[in-house]
């Protein structure tokens, strides 16, 4: 066969006579971003991303479909063929409608892919689910049980009826995983001789150590408390984590090699700066322990206590006796519904929950509340501490200020206002103040602060002193939910891999198609459902022990929820060349605002459907379908703007249903063609 | 005596039919002849007397027949009121005729008035003794250029045509005419079939093809009778078929007609819809003269070309090239529509002005309003404003300006017409009438056109232009064919020359043609009013308030800026601002 010599972006290449530029591009291992294309295929030449710059010609042309010659000179990435791949990109994306990503996914701040494991455990393969989970959430029977659920909040099923019950889902599946005796943990990576120490055990530092293993990296924990799991142990009730569930993961993650020590106290009981000599890299993650005071007058006194600091000693089995005595906890937050219910278990004569806002305003979960007041904690609203009054240095009554709703503020919620000269007394023995919590950092005060008292970062988790990284509650914006320090620590263990490795960092999907102009009216075919019920032991029964609030799941009920899902995202995310090239490219399609968008789905036949909001008319399918499958089940129709893929008008009727070869949804290069 | 019914497509749609019919009931055998290009003077009869003299009536209208009928009878009449006036004869015998020749003249469905007029000589001539680069050096020294809109050199494609050797070629006619306001090459057909069918001879005699197809749209049903009438006779005539004029050589020719689709006048879309296949372009190279229509070398041309092709042959290449300028030889017909008096086609030589064509022949324009722009070229061309009317007609000069010369509309614009409002229109055109294969080309004119509608809407924001601006390059940077390389001409073109009144429309919501209704606001001027309440009586949605005799007010709120107040008020009363 005859060869032909050309450049290509300065290399030198050797072609077969009469291949494409493209082929030719190929061969040399250089990529020329391409839609439309398929070497099964005649050349077609309609997305236009391929077009690039031939020395001495005017125009762009499109490397698929130019027979490269002898001598050629090629540009592909000149700044012009690249303004032109992105005028494409753009212009594509700005007819394309869809999530990328389902909502559940991307409200979730460590990206867990919901909708998969909700998906595979509809059809009830749950070790599929716990593969999927644990791809992100290294303690997910705890994670299912604590977290506040943003996904959930984020579910678009509430335009039907109600949220998929994901949390729920997520902790059946994981308690499955554990019935099974072996708990999954992913596989190690090969060992890469790099030493990393994790300064804390919560959910921050064991997941940092659960993913540098996956990277092979050695990693050793040490931490200040007498047993691992940081706030997840020390910070959450036992009727809402139950231990054994908790010693179970960490059991799971010691496993993978990780090792543990408790009791020592990073700072005090050894300086960072040994640590520092003897490992590669440091995590920092000890969470933030120190309870927000009020900034009252009698703060002070005697029986005033932290609402971190309270459920810590009872964890611990310091337990106060609260018997007889009346117990106010002052905060609108999850911590304060955990003290007060904790409170009441606890035996306490009544426990009030003062709060400056109405139960609307509260930031703790609806179902905190609502199981709170099943359980006999008193809430008053529209109230604000103004004094702890005491008596001989013990508290004995708290003065009130009265409060009212005012404009709102900057995140939308009203503003309490003081309503002047409006005082309320109200008798306690206790006050537990759960308001916020703060980072302690003695001993670590070599680490840069932000003007929160939190430890400095750069995006990279990387502190002041280098090959110091911190994560979690102690950095950046402070505390917040266990999943986002366990997001923090994937991150983390991607940067420091890349650190290690002296890298960068793999930052995917910048750019995500989603959808947000939906309506309930969008949904009004989908057929109503019902949210899973989860059983649970009565208030008055439950508020007398420690043991779990809620009973056992059944595997239909939870199937059952799960099938209810919408499957907002897109099927074939993964595989999507058109999402890969805009991620390449500095694409801004939000430029054409108000854009008409063409929205239809129809069968193409009995299993498989096009959607033509994300269909980009490459024609791979209908080509697919005739040239190579030889048949013309698909066609095109429709001239200009309304251009689309359709079954083929003059299809013979013997062709109206094809031969489900599937050939054309395997070429699809977006999600257009999807099973039904 | 012989009575000539002009029976074009526009003559019929004037009422020539009626006419026909009048003169065969009264007695008489008349012919037909063509479209001579004054539409706006249909129908139109001639009267060629025994004595050789002649006599032409235009607008004739039922009475008009009459006066005729009577005239011919010699009996009293008043057929003066329809005889031509000298102005419009003037203008009809100003032209130089070369594609047009024969239109108007002779009957299209009688091969013997084409062979009276010289007709098939050309082709005789050259069988007979001249060879096939004889021709094409012909062709080559008339400078005839590709009539259609690109302006390629004809005898450049003739010669790659010919060069490339294979067992099969074609000879395609492009009669897929789609500009709108463009429609010389029905007329050509229409009237002058024959100077077709040997010009395709011609052209398939130099490249070594004896196949011809004519791909017509459907939307021509007279041109596709016409042309159909005609081939019969030229193969009873011996002019097509087998061993032609007794030589080896063999020719015949077919018509498809096409199914409307602007773009399948796109050479490569032309030939996928010959093919049975969408009609969408493809990548060119290959180009046609090397894999065209079934894998073969084709060669096509445009309608209006290849009627130039018999005069050329016939009168020698210096003829033509001696007519025109510089770079641009010959004549162009140019269809004149929009607000001028004169609506029809002309044919002038290259050379000529733009003022030339609209205030000579064209007859300056409608109702006595100043002329505002031109758009050359249908929607891949572009607008010309009226500074530069003296732009003179050649394909470099006409460039220059951002248009282009196509394939020969003229759409003429006074001064109520909004520019924005016009990009809009022919954007609209080629967003509907992209085949939707490249992207850039089916959503990006999509995306133009949405910016056009909003700022004509009244809702255009700061940085339209801008996008707009850089939508076009995109288009025209990524587009495979000339339908999308072109689409933004109008937009750019209105930008260079017209950029205040996008401003006006975007910044101060004014749209100073007083054309873009959301625009418009409407009111009454005290003073000038009377009350007679006559605006209140055209208005359709009751939006205009006052007592009778007093002064009336405009309810802005229910006024749908229809304009039919302002109409209606005899003392011009009502400002549109």
């Amino acid at each position: 066969m005859d060869k032909i010599v050309l450049h290509i972006n300065g290399i030198k290449v050797e072609a077969a006579a009469g291949c494409t530029i493209l082929e030719a591009a190929q061969a040399a291992g250089v990529d020329i971003p391409n839609l439309c294309h398929s070497e099964l295929l005649k050349s077609y030449a309609s997305c236009g991303i391929c077009a690039v710059e031939i020395e001495g010609n005017p125009r762009l042309m499109r490397a698929c479909a130019i027979q490269a010659a002898d001598g050629m000179v090629i540009n592909t990435n000149s700044p012009r063929a690249i303004a032109n791949r992105k005028a494409a990109l753009d212009l594509m994306l700005s007819d394309h409608r869809g999530d990328c990503l389902p909502p559940c996914q991307l409200a979730c701040p460590a990206q867990t892919a919901c909708q998969q494991y909700v998906n595979v455990a509809a059809e009830g393969d749950f070790d599929g689910a716990i593969r999927i989970i644990k791809d992100k959430i290294p303690v997910p029977a705890s994670i299912g049980r604590v977290c506040p659920r943003p996904c959930e909040d984020a579910c678009r099923r509430h335009m039907v009826d109600e949220p998929i019950s994901i949390g729920t889902i997520k902790e059946f599946v994981a308690d499955a995983d554990m019935a099974n005796g072996t708990v999954y943990v992913p596989a190690v990576g090969e060992p890469t001789g790099k030493k990393i120490a994790i300064v804390g055990g919560g959910p921050g530092g064991l997941s940092a150590a659960y993913f540098l293993r996956t990277m092979g990296h050695s990693a050793e924990i040490f931490d200040a408390m007498p047993a691992m799991g940081g706030m997840l142990r020390y910070g959450i009730p036992e009727y809402r984590l139950p231990r054994n569930v908790l010693d179970k993961e960490i059991d799971a993650i010691a496993g993978m090699g990780v090792t543990m020590h408790n009791n020592i106290k990073i700072g005090v009981d050894k300086d960072l700066a040994t640590l520092k000599n003897d490992f590669d890299v440091v995590v920092v993650a000890v969470g933030a322990w120190k309870a927000a005071a009020l900034g009252c007058v009698g703060e002070d006194s005697e029986g005033v206590f932290g609402g971190i600091d309270f459920l810590r000693d009872v964890s611990i089995g310091n337990a106060p006796n609260f018997s007889g005595k009346k117990i106010a906890v002052v905060g609108g937050g999850n911590t304060a519904m955990d003290a007060a219910r904790t409170a009441v278990r606890l035996g306490a004569d009544a426990v009030y929950n003062i709060y400056r806002r109405t139960r609307e305003e509260m930031p703790a979960q609806a179902i905190e509340i609502a199981e709170a007041i099943e359980e006999g904690v008193d809430f008053r609203y529209l109230v604000n501490p103004v004094e702890i009054i005491a008596k001989d240095g013990k508290v004995s009554a708290l003065d009130l200020q009265k409060m009212e709703l005012g404009e709102p503020d900057e995140q939308g919620r009203r503003r309490p206002v003081a309503v002047a000269g409006a005082r309320e007394i109200l008798p306690v023995d206790i006050v537990i103040v759960a308001i916020g919590q703060n980072a302690a950092l003695a001993g670590l005060d070599v680490l840069a602060q932000n003007r929160w008292g939190n430890i400095e970062i750069n995006g990279k988790f990387q502190t002041n002193i280098p090959a110091v990284f911190a994560i979690g509650d102690v950095a950046a914006n402070g505390a917040g939910i266990a999943i986002e320090a366990i997001a923090d620590a994937e991150a983390a263990a991607k940067e420091i891999d890349a650190f290690l490795r002296g890298t960068n960092a793999v930052v995917k999907h910048k750019f995500l198609v989603r959808e947000d102009k939906l309506t309930a009216e969008d949904f009004a075919d989908v057929e109503r459902g019902v949210r899973m019920k989860i059983p649970h032991r009565d208030g008055a029964v439950r508020n007398k022990d420690f043991a779990p609030v809620n009973l056992p799941l059944t595997e239909e009920a939870v199937q059952a929820d799960a099938a209810r899902c919408l499957k907002c995202g897109c099927d074939a995310f993964d595989k999507c060349k058109l999402i890969k090239y805009a991620n390449m490219h500095d694409v801004a399609p939000d430029k054409f605002e108000d854009t008409a968008m063409p929205t239809n789905t129809q069968p193409i036949n009995s299993h498989i459907v096009l959607n033509t909001d994300k269909c980009i008319l490459c024609g791979l399918c209908v080509r697919i379908c005739e040239e190579v499958v030889g048949e013309t089940a698909l066609g095109l129709m429709n001239r200009g703007f309304d251009a689309a893929v359709s079954l083929a008008v003059l299809a013979p009727p013997a062709s109206a249903d094809c031969a489900n070869c599937e050939k054309c949804l395997k070429n699809c290069p977006t999600g257009a063609l999807s099973v039904k | 005596m012989r009575i000539v019914v002009g029976r074009g497509s526009c003559g019929n749609a004037a009422g020539a039919s009626d006419v026909f019919a009048a003169f065969v009931a009264a007695g008489f055998a008349p012919a037909i002849t063509g479209c001579v290009g004054a539409c706006y003077l249909e129908p139109i009869v001639d009267i060629y007397y025994d004595s050789g003299a002649k006599k032409r009536f235009v607008r004739v209208d039922e009475k008009g027949t009459d006066e005729i009928i009577k005239h011919l009878k010699g009996e009293e009449n008043h057929v003066v009121d329809y005889t031509i006036g000298d102005n419009d004869a003037k203008i009809l015998l100003e032209q130089k005729r070369v594609a047009l020749v024969n239109c108007g003249v002779i009957n299209p469905e009688d091969i013997n008035e084409y062979i009276a007029k010289n007709g098939y000589e050309a082709i005789k001539a050259i069988v007979a003794g001249r060879t096939p680069e004889e021709v094409i050096e012909e062709v080559k020294v008339s400078g005839l250029a590709g009539r259609g809109g690109a302006g390629f050199p004809t005898w450049f494609k003739w010669n790659a045509a010919r060069q490339n050797a294979a067992d099969k070629k074609y000879i395609i006619c492009n009669a897929d005419e789609g500009d709108p306001g463009a429609f010389m090459d029905r007329a050509i057909i229409e009237g002058d079939p024959h100077a077709i069918i040997e010009g395709m001879m011609i052209a398939g005699f130099a490249i070594g093809s004896d196949e011809g197809i004519v791909y017509v749209r459907a939307e021509y049903p007279l041109a596709i009778t016409r042309l159909e009438i005609a081939l019969e006779q030229a193969r009873s005539g011996g002019y097509l078929g087998k061993n032609l004029f007794g030589t080896d050589w063999s020719f015949d020719i077919r018509i498809k007609a096409g199914a409307g689709a602007f773009v399948c006048g796109e050479e490569t879309a032309l030939i996928a819809s010959l093919e049975g296949e969408r009609g969408m372009p493809r990548l060119k190279p290959p180009f046609p003269a090397q894999k065209g229509y079934k894998g073969k070398p084709s060669n096509i041309n445009n309608v209006e070309t290849l009627a130039n092709v018999p005069w050329i042959l016939r009168n020698g290449g210096c003829a033509f090239a001696a007519m025109g300028t510089e770079n641009s030889k010959g004549t162009k017909v140019f269809a004149l529509a929009g607000k001028i008096n004169n609506g029809g086609l002309v044919e002038v030589p290259m050379g000529a002005t733009l003022n030339d064509v609209i205030f000579g022949l064209g007859g300056g324009i409608k109702d006595g309003k100043a002329f505002k722009a031109v758009q050359m070229g249908g929607p891949s061309g572009g607008c010309i404003p009226a500074e530069l009317g003296d732009t003179i007609i050649d394909y470099k000069s006409l460039a220059e300006t951002g248009a282009i010369m196509g394939s020969g509309g003229m759409v003429v614009m006074d001064e109520h017409t909004c520019m924005v409002g016009l990009a809009k229109f022919f954007l609209e055109f080629t967003c509907k009438e992209s085949c939707g294969k490249c992207t850039h080309c089916r959503i990006g004119t999509k995306r133009m056109l949405e910016i056009l509608e909003r700022i004509t809407n009244g809702e255009g924001r700061d940085g339209d232009i801008e996008l707009l601006e850089e939508l076009s390059g995109a288009i025209k940077e990524g587009s495979l064919c000339a339908l999308g390389q072109t689409a933004p001409n109008p937009v750019l073109t209105t930008l260079k020359y017209f950029r205040n009144e996008y401003i006006d429309h975007i910044k101060h919501k004014k749209c100073t043609a007083k054309s873009c209704r959301p625009l418009l606001t409407f009111s009454i001027k005290e003073d000038m009013c009377t009350g007679c309440n006559l605006c209140g009586k055209h208005c359709p949605v009751s939006g205009i308030k006052g007592d009778l005799w007093h002064v009336h007010s405009v309810e802005n709120s229910s006024c749908i800026a229809c304009g039919k107040c302002t109409h209606s008020c005899p003392f011009g009363a009502i400002v549109v601002e």
